[in-house]
């Protein structure tokens, strides 16, 4: 089955319900977030979105909250590099994600479980998509080791 | 006419990008401002583009934030829908009649939630897709449209009452009839766009008749993650990924046929464009762009072409094509055309023709009720000196009414008409607009949180999903929830009377309101709120319905488990809100114009004329700049004349100073306080900057033996001989491109072709008999330009064109010059034999930009222009505000181009000087001092250049970075790299994430309410 | 063989009689001892617009090969007007029918008032023969025309069918929202070219519900010029009722959205 069709109400199969937590920036993401639901298009509910305004307000602190407090997966969104509300700000963010990932890993995360996507207002199908696929991906890496997964 | 017959408003016509910015500018400088659309929904066509040239800039990303903004102004009316009916009255004081169509939608009901469209059973062409898509007879014309208001169309509607019967907010008003209403304006502004050619009129093409023959604004739309395709490229005949593209260049422009002789001036560049996302949507695309001129004249286009070409490897042929057939079995296109003299046949995919843009449907209307005149292309008629005024005063123009431009120029237009508008009512400013009044702000400091929660079911929207009132319950579960209610439109206006009862009623000091996108709405509720007594701040959404019942249709139970944490979250943010205040900066009402060019004065006559103060800097002895040395236009107007014409206004005008023979030694401050010393040692305190230092002729020396032989020259050096009858011979070659478009100098310079048509029709015209030779790569007199272009074929000037690799070669033989040059189309060496070699150098910026640049904080091209805020949508801004770029300075460009961006200048100015305070945002960044041990790690991550290291304010041995609040934007990159935690944003406090976050990963144990 | 079956074959019909007016006409029919065929199994409804596109469909799809629909008179209701809707309503099945490929001669709509027992036996004994003529219907085992006849189904369950028809005499004859008539030959029209349309999307959506399937290959199965399809796929989409997979050369191929949900 594509990723497109793949229900939503497959995710939450084995009893797992994963905990995923979205930073999206005001400007791009999150417009396209909204774009999303004015489009109907139907995605897997296991995530919870928090606005900033740039993708790069995305504390590396906040990330490493989120893991310890038993988020199974944290996919940062913002602007596409060259659509950036405050012009260069998306490219910081790519720095620090690259970096995070590798901190990560340190404590054992698998890196995967974040994720940085550029998505624009215009964009709804590829917010829809990028959830479908996190969603999946924190599927089969199940909880995460604060949850007592591996 | 006395001062109090001026009216402070001004009526934009057209609701694209040009009248948005105009509109905006306005609104921002004291005026009321009337934007009348002929649609439903402002945005124009810029909202259906998917990408914009030469960044790749997604459309609406970029256009979103001007059409909230327009929609949200209170000093901007939207009236759309309408047309303007009779205009009375003369400039400064106009009575409009505007035609209002009905909606049969009440906008002050109607929320834009789409029930009603979901259940209309009458489908129809999606026009927004070029009918690619289907629509409802009740439709809006976008998603994100604005105003987001549904509207019935009356060609299409049944009248089955359905989507009366699914408005739950009662907003169908079907008896609506049209509204026809009178309107007082100061100016009036036409920007109504233009319509793409219709390309059934070229039926060589088989537009209409062949299914895979598509126009550029349908394979625009097909490129869109919004349009038919969701993003993808397929042939619409069958569904397939077409591998070879076919872009035919030219259709409907550049074109006595079909009547538009004139260049379209967008196509080539947003067909390289398209092709260019084409092939980032799928590798296997491959598109040939069939072209007579490639014409990238603007700032980096011709960087964007030579990417297009060697990095995504676009063919481009240079070919005009005569005919496309099908073949009928497969739907393929067949191609024929000729290469370097062959006749070749070849087979496509898919065809996009580059349509061109023509006068706007409603031109002869407007022009008939507004009293102004057409060119005989049907455009807006301007002048050189006058490009955005019609022939009617107080009626002014931007966009491509006027002539076919692209989207930066139709900006800078945008601007300067609005600058124009304002000059004529200056002394109504401040008359319209109106502020509002809110009561004093309750103290909540110190205070508990006490939350009132209003959860919206909006209509079926959300509670048809999510169990709003078992939401509703869990929220009263919440620390610090004192209240929590149920409405069917949390948005509604009475629902607003109600929370603001609930506020005082219950003491709340902070609201959540669980129903759509803070996008959108946030502003109505911190408005409510407001008007309640609270800080706006005070505020937070919950967006359970785009992110949450829309998404989640079908697992209403999934869904409302969501809303609870999406509520939690809220709630959880909510009670670490605090009161922000809108810190307010002193404004210097003065400007500082630098540059003596036909830019700089005419942007400091014109804003001398909004009554500002203006110190004009020039670093020669006299103002006039390059226009001095231009001698001719090619409209027939003289460029010194008009020189002299400014520098009289300007000595005339009392609010000028000029500074002849000095510089700016040093610049310091920012928006609204900077501090300028010059050379002469004066200092000056201003608001504003506006560099206008203007561009310079490239001397090419050594270059096709320029400086070693006398009767080489550059164009403007020709000119000059011209004028004084020195140029004495019988023939003449022109040379293209000299140190443009080539080496470290990859740009066109934009004017040189045309300057060149000029100087040829002028040899011509005193001597029939001259040989003239113009030797070129493209010739590219885009727009109106291309009759010159025309005009000087037809007086027997002979065009050569050379391939960039085989450039003609110059030789000194004997004291007579010998130009040989292989002509690319045919292969053969042509040997001439010039009295004169006039080489059509590029075009460089000044020198002092370089010293200015650092001074102002400001950035630069790789070539040394100034680089704006936004290529597209700010070219006449800086990131860093107030401070403003016109003429040369920001790129090569024509007289009348360099004017409009110096109006353009003096609008996007009065936005900063027409107040005495600005006021900061409330969301910015702030440090702790105790905890900033100046490391600096922040300072860079600022685009806006708000930061800055200065000594500690309690130990000066030590430093500490300080947020100058004028600059920030609030966007926290600063905050998310600061290593030590001093810096925090505003209203995103790290503790206010962090509560979300850790509400967002609670268990949910507690969230059955049961 | 198909020779001898054919010859023992006899028509399988089902016929609905409203309770007032032609469920009275059979039985006077019988009162009067008039004689008809012995195809039909009639069944009694209180009105015949009880009769839903979905119930004929229904029927046929599980091996009638003719449905018969009897009511009473126009004007003489017993519920008013509920056979005016049986009017349009059978309209609309007529049009499914020949979209599907079935016989639309298979359905008929009789008017028998409770007098016309006479009529009822000649109705009878000529649909019978009508039906007889056009042979067994071939829905219950041709799957091709089994999957039309189920996306027949699934359209004329539609909101905006349901939409369209529920509301058309009402905008005939008393006047639509504006107070105006509309004309009954334009909005036919328009109901014709939703059904069109309505049909061809849930045959897509029938076709590629167990396998994705490409715009050519579902134009050649439905026989749809391939331009349409896709302009079906793209409404469908719009909708999320069908998505599209990534395809490896140039064909992509689009699958049904199956809403599944956790309740």
């Amino acid at each position: 089955m594509s990723s497109d069709v793949k229900g939503a109400h497959e995710a939450g199969e084995h009893g797992f319900e994963p905990k995923i937590i979205v930073f999206c920036c005001n400007w791009c993401s999150y417009a396209g977030a909204d774009l999303a639901g004015v489009s109907r298009l139907q995605m897997p509910p296991y995530f919870r979105v928090i606005r900033v305004m740039c993708s790069a307000r995305v504390d590396p602190e906040f990330v490493l909250r989120a893991f310890k407090k038993g988020a199974d997966g944290i996919l940062v969104a913002g602007c596409h590099p060259a659509d950036c509300h405050y012009i260069g700000g998306n490219y910081r963010t790519r720095r620090r994600i690259a970096l995070l990932k590798m901190l990560i890993q340190q404590f054992g995360y698998d890196p995967d479980r974040l994720r940085l996507e550029w998505i624009s207002a215009g964009e709804g199908e590829k917010f829809q998509k990028t959830i479908t696929e996190f969603t999946e991906t924190i599927n089969e890496l199940g909880p995460s080791p604060m949850r007592g997964g591996g | 006419m006395a001062v109090t017959d001026k009216v402070g408003a001004v009526m934009v016509v057209g609701g694209g990008i040009s009248g948005l910015q105009s509109a905006l500018d306005l609104a921002d400088s004291g005026y009321k401002v009337y934007l009348v659309e002929k649609l439903p929904s402002i945005g124009g066509v810029m909202a259906q583009l998917d990408k914009t040239f030469p960044t790749n800039d997604c459309a609406m990303c970029i256009m979103a934030p001007k059409l909230v903004a327009a929609g949200r102004h209170h000093n901007i009316q939207l009236i759309t829908n309408a047309d303007i009916a009779i205009v009375d009255g003369q400039a400064g004081n106009f009575t409009v009649t505007v035609r209002q169509r009905a909606f049969r939608v009440d906008p002050t009901k109607c929320t834009g939630c789409g029930s009603c469209a979901q259940k209309c059973p009458v489908e129809t062409a999606d026009e927004y897709n070029e009918g690619s898509k289907v629509r409802k007879a009740i439709f809006v014309r976008y998603p994100q449209a604005v105003p987001l208001v549904y509207s019935i169309d009356p060609e299409k509607c049944i009248g089955c009452g359905i989507c009366s019967e699914e408005c739950k907010a009662k907003a169908v008003e079907y008896d609506q009839k049209e509204k026809v209403f009178e309107i007082q304006v100061g100016s009036i502004i036409v920007s109504p766009g233009f319509e793409e050619f219709n390309a059934r009129l070229k039926p060589e093409y088989g537009y209409g008749v062949y299914k895979n023959v598509v126009t550029s604004i349908e394979f625009e739309r097909m490129l869109s993650a919004t349009g038919p395709y969701f993003g993808a490229v397929l042939r619409p005949s069958d569904g397939d990924i077409p591998e070879k593209i076919a872009f035919i260049q030219c259709v409907g422009s550049r074109d006595e046929h079909c009547g538009n002789e004139y260049c379209s001036s967008v196509c080539c560049m947003y067909s390289v464009k398209e092709a260019i996302i084409a092939k980032e949507h799928g590798g296997s695309i491959k598109p040939s762009i069939f072209y007579m001129d490639l014409r990238a004249f603007g700032k980096e286009f011709d960087e964007y072409y030579n990417r297009a070409k060697n990095e995504y490897g676009i063919r481009f042929v240079r070919s005009r094509i005569a005919a496309v057939s099908e073949d009928p079995k497969t739907r393929n296109l067949i191609l024929k055309y000729t290469d370097n003299g062959e006749p070749k046949e070849e087979v496509f995919n898919l065809v996009v023709l580059a349509v061109g843009l023509t006068p706007a449907a409603d031109a002869e209307t407007l022009s008939r009720v507004m009293k102004f005149r057409l060119n005989d292309d049907g455009f807006c008629q301007t002048g050189v000196f006058t490009p955005v005024e019609t022939s009617r005063p107080g009626v002014f123009v931007s966009g491509a009414f006027s002539s076919p431009k692209d989207i930066p120029m139709t900006v800078a237009e945008a601007s300067g008409a609005a600058a124009k508008a304002g000059t004529e009512i200056t002394s109504a400013r401040g008359t319209l607009v109106t502020k509002k009044e809110y009561p004093k702000e309750k103290d909540v400091a110190g205070q508990e949180a006490r939350i009132g929660v209003f959860v919206c079911h909006c209509g079926i929207n959300i509670g048809g999903v999510v169990n709003v009132p078992e939401v509703m319950e869990y929220a009263k579960t919440l620390p610090g929830v004192v209240y929590a209610e149920q409405n069917l439109y949390t948005c509604s206006q009475d629902a607003q009377e109600r929370i603001k009862g609930k506020v005082e009623e219950h003491k709340l000091n902070r609201v959540v309101v669980a129903s759509c996108t803070p996008r959108t709405h946030e502003p109505l509720f911190q408005n409510t709120i407001k008007e309640a007594g609270l800080n706006a701040y005070l505020f937070e959404m919950a967006n359970i319905r785009d992110q949450c019942s829309w998404i989640h249709m079908h697992e209403p139970k999934a869904a409302t488990k969501k809303a609870k944490d999406l509520v939690r979250m809220a709630i959880a943010k909510s009670r670490l809100l605090e009161p922000l205040e809108n810190l307010t900066i002193k404004v210097n009402q003065q400007a500082l114009v630098i540059g003596g060019g036909v830019t700089g004065m005419t942007a400091a006559i014109e804003l001398a004329r909004q009554g500002v103060r203006v110190h004009l800097v020039e670093k020669e002895k006299e103002l006039g700049g390059n226009l001095r040395k231009l001698h001719y236009l090619p409209s027939g107007d003289d460029p010194m004349e008009h020189v002299k014409r400014l520098e009289g206004e300007v000595r005339a005008e009392k609010n000028v100073t000029v500074h002849l023979g000095t510089t700016a030694k040093n610049i310091e401050g920012y928006v609204g306080n900077f501090k300028t010393t010059l050379s002469d040692g004066k200092e000056i305190e201003h608001g504003v900057v506006i560099l206008a230092i203007g561009g310079q002729e490239h001397k090419p020396e050594g270059e096709y033996l320029y400086g070693k032989n006398k009767d080489v020259k550059t164009l403007l050096e020709f000119k000059e001989m011209l004028k004084k009858g020195e140029a004495k011979g019988k023939s003449y070659v022109f040379v293209q491109c000299v140190g443009s478009r080539e080496g470290d100098h990859p740009n066109c310079s934009r004017v040189c072709c045309t300057g060149t048509m000029t100087a040829a029709t002028k040899v011509k015209d005193k001597d029939p008999q001259a040989d003239v030779y113009v030797l070129f790569r493209d010739i590219r007199t885009y727009g109106f330009r291309e009759k010159y272009y025309k005009e000087a074929a037809q007086k027997g000037v002979r065009f050569v064109r050379f391939d960039d690799e085989r450039k003609p070669v110059v030789e000194d033989k004997g004291g007579k010059l010998e130009v040989k040059v292989t002509e690319e189309d045919t292969g053969k060496q042509l040997v001439l034999r010039p009295d004169y070699l006039v080489l059509a150098s590029g075009t460089r910026p000044q020198h002092d930009a370089e010293e200015l640049a650092p001074m102002l904080k400001v950035p630069m091209t790789k070539e040394g222009f100034f680089l704006e805020a936004h290529m597209k949508l700010r070219p006449v801004d800086f990131a860093t505000e107030g401070v403003y770029l016109a003429g040369l300075a920001h790129g090569p460009k024509f007289v009348d181009e360099s004017i409009s961006q110096a109006l353009a200048t003096v609008s996007r100015a009065m936005t900063v000087l027409s107040k005495t305070t600005l006021e900061a945002e409330g969301i910015v960044a702030s440090v702790d001092e105790s905890l900033c041990d100046g490391c600096g790690i922040c300072v860079p991550t600022c685009e806006y250049k708000a930061l800055e290291i200065v000594a500690h304010k309690d130990d000066p041995k030590k430093k500490m970075v300080d947020v100058n609040v004028g600059l920030c934007k609030g966007c926290g990159a600063c905050v998310g790299a600061c290593p030590a935690g001093a810096l925090t944003q505003k209203g995103f406090r790290d503790e206010q994430i962090l509560a979300m976050i850790d509400a967002a990963l609670e268990q949910s144990k507690k969230q059955e309410v049961k | 063989m198909a020779e001898a079956s054919q010859a023992q074959w006899e028509p399988k019909i089902i016929g609905f009689l409203c309770n007032w007016c032609s469920y009275a006409g059979a039985d006077l029919c019988g009162v009067s001892r008039y004689q008809y065929p012995t195809n039909v199994r009639a069944v009694r409804v209180m009105c015949s617009t009880r009769i839903s596109p979905h119930l004929v469909l229904d029927i046929l799809k599980a091996g009638a090969d003719g449905v018969l629909l009897g009511g009473c008179h126009i004007g003489d209701c017993h519920y008013i007007s509920g056979n005016y809707y049986t009017e349009k309503r059978v309209r609309l099945m007529k049009r499914l029918l020949e979209e599907s490929g079935v016989e639309p001669e298979r359905l008929r709509l009789e008017w028998v008032s409770a007098s016309e027992g006479e009529k009822f036996s000649k109705i009878v004994t000529d649909f019978t023969e009508q039906v007889r003529k056009l042979g067994p219907s071939k829905v219950k085992k041709d799957e091709k025309l089994r999957s039309r006849v189920a996306a027949a189904d699934d359209a004329s369950e539609t909101f905006r069918l349901k939409a369209l028809v529920g509301r058309e005499l009402n905008l005939v004859n008393k006047g639509n929202v504006y107070n105006n008539k509309l004309d009954p030959a334009e909005l036919d029209r328009i109901i014709d070219s939703a059904t069109e349309e309505e049909f061809e999307r849930s045959l897509i959506l029938e076709l590629s519900m167990s396998k994705p399937r490409s715009v050519k290959e579902l134009g050649e199965i439905m026989e749809v010029p391939t331009d349409k399809v896709l302009r079906h796929i793209v409404a469908l989409r719009q909708k999320n009722m069908i998505a599209m997979e990534h395809p490896e050369g140039f064909t992509p191929t689009y699958k049904t959205i199956v809403i599944g949900g956790e309740q």
